[in-house]
């Protein structure tokens, strides 16, 4: 017993252990989380021509999920991996799915701006060429950022007929703007919060949303739910594919009334069917206005100025508007408001070229069959080591210490990835691990079992010394591979060999010395 | 591998006692086979790229028929291969990239390229159009001409993507780039579509499938990944020879440690020619771990044998071969448990590692205790005897 208690509170292998409990916490709070290849799935990765900073692959996942969001495929994931890929990942293996996000990905979305509940400008009048952002230096003060663009003499006769004398009114940006549907919600969505600049009613903000979605022949309808009992009886769908935007939470008894009804129905998470409000206009009518709602695709409502509602026909226009924050904040918001902007004009079209990758999908029951057979190997793997080196060095005193730390490596590993995805790549090179990690040890113990006269410490020493340029070494010759390749396909794998060297070297390895230094004493 | 595994039980005499110099035969031989083998390295679709297509089926089906089936559909160069697997029957179909796949491709990208100055273009002549400022004949013709000229360019593209979607437009039809702009995508998506409804209706009318799973490299995107894998390559090897060479400060014993590692990575890619196991990114990534990895044994030797000094260096040679092979055998170990799982379940991923990283340990033990071991041995050696030398010299003068 009072071994067992020196050997703890040994530094070395104390620290082992305190991460080892750490890990085990990390993988039972957190879960591990596995790939597609184990969980089963559909994943499109694309890829994009040339690699990009942080700002335009944010913005790339974020068009590429608003235009996910309105086309109702919300289970999608969309993730940026590297400087030139990003995932999207849908759970199950539903081709229709597939199709869609590959449809909306390779075409470019419809570009509609609506005042007064009038079409005045759509994507085909503009030159989408001349999209572009205005400089700084030509802004002024008025604005932070600033999207100047040219419209075709079309677009621009209807465009100067729509607004005439509509000065202040919202310009209603959408993208894809769906048209054959209601949406019912729960009115407590549309209730006036702090969050307002001054206060509104409920009644205003309804009206608002009302407003948003008007446009003439294709008016999206608000229903609330509260007074589902009143209209129900009036409710129908105008064409057999028309969809009714519901809640998750929603009654079975409003689902199913609305299926009867013939209604197409979407269940959406709540928050996706509460809109943007913005309060910070101080004019009359629209003191109070939706700024953005993801769920119909508005994704922007600029004012009216007076210079364009004059009614004569102008081929140039500039949308403005503030940013929030101070300083370098200030001009990275206005960046992202500019090219959010920009984006919605060009139809939602990518800044880089895309390429479709190669879509896996993977059943969930062969993901979790993958899975039960590669762990099972694991667990072989280790087993027959413990074996080879039961066999090697035949003394208890130094196979345990040596399984022991094998067990911790693979789990600290294990926690460690997991918590970030094991898919394929991952899972072999946590096997691979298992074959590798042993190595140190076996170089400490020949190491000390030799039959000279150096004492311990200096058998140690020498032994560590190698170790650690062995990991230093092979650190430095695999970095490459997850620095500079970029290569989503082989991340797994190149980061759990790595870990696995750094922890043999950073961790077990002393904590191996430790114990075999106290055993052999 | 089980002589190896033998070997450090039973007592063999130290062969580097002796004339050691011909422990180097057996290892020159296997890189040159290996050398002899390397031009026969297939390329997975990852770098060559095509389509791998992978059928999870109830039962066996009938291959010939699929390859005919196939061949109708006007896909000839496709190879297919089928597993009876423990967890299900697996079909692979790996299609040559089409041409008409890869022209597509560039056509949108050039066409993409250029469509924004032409663009640009369109939208300076709206100007002459709405009278909104002053302007000349003279400019108006200017700009009209340039408008032209980019545009009928620009259709010359879109008109041979058109002819390859089998569309029957016109780019110069179109009232303005923007319409242009959408057919162009249109096409190239339809001729890809086309391709994989063909393939998709060539696999359905002769095998009924419960999953399937298409890889589809482009011929762009497999450039890329040659570009990065080299890339990878340079800036691995030269960080290494920098890292080693700082390690042991000498040229002679950091260039043993280079070649071993070297050594090995040409075994590995001999076997991977002789056993067909394609180049993929899976395969390259096991392949720059296992030269991470086969550096270990030449580190352990080289500092055993030149950075100490008790005993004999043929026998502190002998010495590290036993804990060398040792830590082989720990991670031969691994990687047939991962080879065995990739013969169970079929996963490329899991067959591309594992049977390279196997070659490449097995390499690593020949050209660690045969290569690197002779030129450590030998400096070694050279300067002993230099040493012996020098003091000799030393004695004499002061004899004298």
């Amino acid at each position: 017993m009072k071994k067992l208690i020196d050997f703890i509170s040994d530094k070395r292998i104390s620290v082992l252990l305190i991460i080892m409990l750490f890990a085990l916490g990390l993988a039972y709070f957190n879960g591990i989380k596995f790939g597609i290849d184990f969980s089963g799935g559909t994943r499109i990765p694309i890829v994009l021509e040339k690699p990009v900073d942080t700002v335009t692959m944010d913005e790339m996942v974020q068009t590429i999920k608003t235009r996910a969001a309105v086309f109702g495929l919300t289970e999608v994931k969309v993730r940026a991996v590297g400087t030139s890929e990003i995932y999207v990942e849908v759970p199950g293996n539903n081709p229709r799915l597939v199709s869609d996000i590959e449809t909306l990905l390779s075409k470019q979305g419809v570009y509609q701006g609506v005042v007064d509940g009038k079409e005045a400008l759509r994507g085909d009048d503009i030159y989408t060429g001349t999209i572009g952002q205005v400089s700084p230096s030509q802004i002024g003060s008025q604005a932070d950022w600033a999207v100047s663009f040219s419209v075709t003499q079309k677009g621009a006769n209807k465009f100067a007929s729509v607004v005439k004398g509509k000065q202040d009114y919202p310009l209603y940006m959408f993208l894809d703007r769906p048209d054959a549907i209601v949406i019912i919600s729960k009115k407590d969505l549309f209730a006036s919060t702090s969050a307002f600049v001054k206060p509104v009613t409920d009644e205003e903000l309804i009206k608002a949303t009302n407003d948003a979605l008007r446009l003439n022949g294709a008016d999206i309808k608000l229903y609330l739910l509260e007074d589902f009992e009143k209209y129900k009886s009036s409710i129908k769908p105008e064409t057999n594919r028309t969809k009714a935007i519901i809640a998750q939470n929603s009654t079975r008894e409003v689902v199913d009334y609305l299926k009867a009804a013939g209604f197409a129905i979407e269940q959406r998470p709540p928050g996706e069917l509460q809109p943007v409000f913005d309060s910070s206009g101080s004019r009359g009518q629209f003191a109070v206005v939706v700024r953005e709602w993801k769920a119909v695709g508005l994704l922007s409502s600029p004012r009216l100025s007076p210079e364009v509602t004059s009614g004569i026909p102008n081929y140039g226009y500039i949308i403005s508007g503030g940013a929030q924050g101070s300083g370098k904040q200030r001009a990275l918001d206005a960046q992202a408001n500019a090219k959010n902007v920009e984006s919605i004009l060009k139809g939602g079209a990518l800044p880089v070229q895309i390429s479709l990758g190669s879509t896996t999908s993977i059943p969930a029951p062969l993901g979790a069959e993958f899975l039960k057979i590669s762990a099972i190997g694991a667990i072989a793997a280790l087993v027959v080591i413990s074996l080879f080196v039961a066999i090697r060095y035949r003394t208890p005193k130094i196979i345990i210490p040596i399984v022991f730390i094998l067990l911790s490596e693979v789990t600290i590993l294990v926690a460690i990835i997991g918590s970030f995805t094991i898919d394929l790549g991952a899972m072999a090179g946590i096997i691979a691990a298992i074959g590798v990690s042993v190595d140190a040890q076996i170089l400490i113990t020949d190491e000390l079992l030799k039959k000279d006269t150096a004492e311990h410490t200096k058998k140690l020493n020498r032994a560590f010394s190698i170790i650690t340029t062995n990991a230093f070494v092979a650190v430095v010759a695999m970095l490459p591979l997850l620095l500079f390749s970029g290569l989503v396909e082989i991340i797994g794998f190149a980061t759990s060999t790595i870990l696995g060297a750094l922890l043999g070297v950073l961790i077990s390895r002393p904590a191996y010395g430790a114990i075999v230094d106290k055993l052999f004493d | 591998m089980f002589l190896m595994f033998i070997g450090v039980y039973v007592e063999i005499p130290n062969f580097y006692h002796g004339d050691y110099r011909r422990l180097a035969i057996i290892p020159v031989i296997l890189l040159l086979i290996s050398i002899y083998f390397i031009p026969h390295i297939k390329f997975g679709v990852d770098f060559k790229g095509g389509t791998l297509i992978s059928l999870k089926t109830k039962g066996a089906i009938d291959i010939q028929a699929l390859e005919k089936s196939l061949g109708e559909a006007g896909i000839e160069e496709a190879t297919v291969k089928q597993f009876a697997l423990p967890i299900g029957n697996e079909v692979e179909i790996e299609i040559e990239q089409e041409e008409k796949l890869v022209r597509s491709e560039a056509l949108k990208t050039e066409f993409f390229a250029k469509v924004d100055d032409v663009s640009r273009l369109e939208a300076d002549l709206s100007r002459f159009e709405s009278n909104a400022t002053p302007f000349t004949q003279d400019e108006k013709k200017t700009a009209t001409d340039a408008y032209l000229t980019a545009r009928s360019g620009l259709d010359k593209i879109a008109d041979q993507l058109f002819g390859l979607a089998e569309l029957d437009e016109k780019a110069s039809q179109q009232p303005n780039t923007d319409n242009l702009r959408k057919l162009v995508s249109d096409a190239y998506r339809k001729v890809n579509d086309d391709y994989k409804d063909r393939i998709g209706e060539a696999i359905t009318r002769v095998a009924n499938y419960d999953s399937i799973s298409v890889q589809a490299i482009s011929a762009t995107l497999s450039a890329k990944f040659i570009e990065k894998a080299v890339s990878v390559v340079v800036i691995s090897a030269i960080l290494t020879a920098i890292v080693v060479f700082f390690v042991f400060r000498t040229f002679i014993p950091s260039l043993a440690v280079m070649i071993g590692a070297a050594a090995d990575a040409t075994i590995a890619l001999g076997a991977m020619g002789l056993f067909g196991i394609p180049f993929t990114l899976a395969s390259f990534a096991a392949l720059v771990m296992l030269i991470a990895f086969s550096l270990d044994t030449d580190i352990l030797l080289t500092t055993r044998v030149i950075k100490r000094g008790e005993g004999h260096a043929a026998d502190r040679a002998y010495d590290s071969m036993k804990t060398g092979i040792t830590m082989s055998v720990t991670a031969f170990i691994a990687f047939s448990v991962l080879f065995v799982l990739s013969i169970m379940t079929n996963i490329n991923t899991y067959y591309e590692i594992s049977a390279v990283a196997l070659a490449g340990l097995v390499g690593d033990v020949f050209a660690t205790w045969g290569i690197n071991a002779v030129i450590v041995l030998w400096y070694a050696e050279k300067v002993e005897k230099s040493k012996k030398e020098r003091e000799a010299r030393v004695l004499s003068t002061i004899y004298k």
